[in-house]
């Protein structure tokens, strides 16, 4: 097949989500099976994509209309992106089987059409090759985020959605600004090309410009001085959305800043912003942890432990060495999968029992014995205990560490991993040791094997993670090898 | 002359900021942020503007050497788009707030805590 049909990744979502009205016309009965399919179709798709460039080792290259990049847009679909894209594709596709049970709240039609862009936008920050396109696609996912997050009209969903749109709205005029800075001084927006002339440019202007950069995209990647809106947004949002934000929304504005910043890899303004990114990452992770020690709501708790694992990540980004970044992108695969698993459980209790507080998970090893199971194996990957997927991403990431001499990033991680034991492990006895005098539940078969599913994989690459970690290091090499990313792109009047 | 539209823009920016930092009215934080995503605006459009050079739409007479720099007014038309969306779905969160809650002030607009 032509590499050129990747373009459909971003097509086919876009095209989709406006034919929801004339779907709905059909009934609304379609609107949420239409959604399965469409999401089914992007899965095949992406994995299309995904098989291309891992056994022919070269990035597939779309450009929009022909025009060669700097004067047309491309979209890069190297190694990392081909693996994320499968990944947003396949947990969107598990969260429109969820949502055919968590959505009662109508206009489903519109639910349908922001879940769409939101999948879109996600995928276009990750496979764009242009700065401002990048920008395009990060306000996509953002208005159908603030969108999904006030959906359910209550109050406090409506409290949170307003939260997300003040601090939405100071990034991207900080993103902004740090694009009229780069666009000033570089005269382009693409990005390959601005990696080629990062050299060029005056090193304050880029650090400033880089600076701008980190914080407009630390709302989406929920860094901690603009994060104050995630804890609310993934409570008072309905569950698919807080799974597919945990999921996937957080990691394409991190690999958007980190994509960005390490374009300036050999330009004396990296070593500053590095620092940046290390501080940023550190405050996130330890109040992220604290913050999470003394929620009741158990979703909300999951929303700061999401909030510190961002935190870990961005550490190991800030580390910045080859087996750093390696970690940083373990640590983001294994996280979408362990978080999606946990969200969409407690989700289900939450739909099942009413309420994701404390009280309703008391003794629910014998409610839902499948679900405790399943949030039982995902608290305890997250704490990092051997032989389940977290532990192998942290442990590189200690190793990683430990290679740079950074000692404190080492007490950082085992400190975090300590709160999150004390934490999870809260959660676990509630479950199993608690009694309640609730009557048994029957489960869902459908969220039943998924779950299954999730857990299946997080014990698999827990005892071999030698495929993934290969994968994964293809993957991470793409987002540090500078040079051979501006080599990939063909842009029109640079010999190759 | 180029500077005053720098000076102009980059205040336009702090101004923003200011309300939406010390204002307690919605409303307020609102026009805040417009003001500031207009200030951005305009920062983008003077990074793009050679003095004495028109609009860079092809017209007769015009070339490439007598036009300013397209590619900012192409970025400035998409920001604006968004900048709409974002205020006009802010303004509706913000009405459904104000049935909710009876008030506009962000200090008793506090359901969601800890």
């Amino acid at each position: 097949m032509n590499p050129q049909y990747a373009s459909l990744l971003i097509a086919l979502p876009l095209f989709s989500a406006f034919l929801v009205p004339l779907i709905k016309r059909a009934g609304k009965k379609v609107i949420l099976p239409y959604l399965t399919l469409v999401t089914l179709i992007q899965t095949g798709i992406a994995a299309w994509a995904f098989k291309e460039v891992y056994t022919t080792g070269k990035p597939i290259i779309v450009l929009a209309g022909g025009f060669q990049p700097p004067v047309g847009i491309n979209l890069y679909i190297g190694h990392f992106a081909a693996l994320f894209v499968l990944i947003i594709a396949v947990v969107s596709f598990f969260m429109t089987v969820f949502s055919m049970k968590a959505i009662d709240v109508e206009p489903i039609d519109k639910y349908a059409m922001l879940f769409l862009l939101l999948m879109l936008g996600a995928t276009g920050m990750i496979a764009t090759g242009d700065i401002f396109n990048l920008f395009v696609f990060m306000e996509i996912t953002a208005i159908s985020a603030y969108a999904l997050t006030g959906y359910n009209k209550t109050g406090e969903a409506s409290e949170a959605a307003m939260k997300y749109i003040i601090l939405g709205g100071i990034g991207s005029s900080f993103f902004l600004v740090g694009v009229a800075l780069l666009y000033g001084s570089l005269g382009t927006l693409n990005l390959a090309q601005i990696a080629m002339l990062a050299s060029k440019m005056n090193p304050t202007v880029a650090q400033a410009a880089l600076a701008l950069l980190v914080f407009g995209l630390a709302v989406e990647a929920e860094l901690f001085p603009l994060n104050a809106w995630a804890p609310d947004a993934y409570q008072a949002s309905p569950h698919p959305v807080t799974v597919m934000f945990s999921a996937f929304v957080v990691k394409a504005g991190l690999y958007a800043m980190v994509r960005i910043v390490y374009l300036f890899k050999d330009t004396p303004a990296f070593m500053g912003i590095l620092n940046l990114i290390l501080i940023l990452g550190t405050l996130t992770v330890v109040i992220g942890e604290l913050s999470a020690l003394r929620q009741t709501n158990v979703k909300r708790m999951l929303a700061y432990s999401s909030i510190a694992q961002i935190g870990l990540i961005a550490v190991g980004f800030g580390v910045a060495t080859p087996q750093a970044v390696d970690a940083a992108v373990f640590h983001m695969v294994n996280h979408a999968i362990v978080k999606a698993l946990m969200f969409l459980a407690v989700g289900y209790v939450a739909i099942t029992l009413g309420c994701p507080c404390i009280e309703s998970f008391k003794g629910l090893g014998k409610k839902m014995p499948l679900t405790a199971f399943a949030i039982t194996v995902g608290a305890i990957s997250i704490v990092g205990i051997p032989l389940f997927n977290i532990f192998w991403s942290k442990f590189r990431l200690l190793l990683a560490a430990l290679q740079v001499g950074k000692t404190g990033i080492v007490a950082l991680i085992l400190g975090a991993s300590l709160v999150e034991a004390v934490y999870y492990f809260r959660l676990i006895h509630a479950m199993w040791f608690e009694e309640s005098k609730d009557e048994k539940v029957e489960e869902n078969l459908a969220f039943s094997i998924i779950m299954l599913l999730l857990v299946a994989l997080i014990i698999v690459i827990g005892v071999y993670p030698e495929p993934v970690w290969n994968l994964v290091q293809k993957a991470a090499t793409d987002l540090y090898n500078v040079a051979n990313y501006i080599k990939n792109v063909p842009l029109l009047g640079v010999s190759p | 002359m180029i500077s005053a539209y720098y000076f102009g823009a980059i205040s336009l920016i702090l101004i923003g900021l200011y309300a939406i930092l010390t204002k307690r009215n919605l409303l307020k934080i609102l026009v805040g942020l417009s003001i500031m995503e207009t200030g951005v605006n305009l920062l983008l459009i003077s990074v793009g503007y050679v003095s004495g050079r028109t609009a860079p739409i092809l017209t007769e007479g015009a070339t490439p050497q007598t036009a300013v720099d397209p590619i900012p007014q192409a970025l400035v038309l998409t920001a604006i788009v968004i900048g709409v969306a974002t205020t006009a779905l802010a303004l509706t969160v913000a009405i459904n707030l104000y049935e909710k809650y009876k008030t506009l002030d962000i200090e008793k607009i506090r359901g969601l805590r800890g």
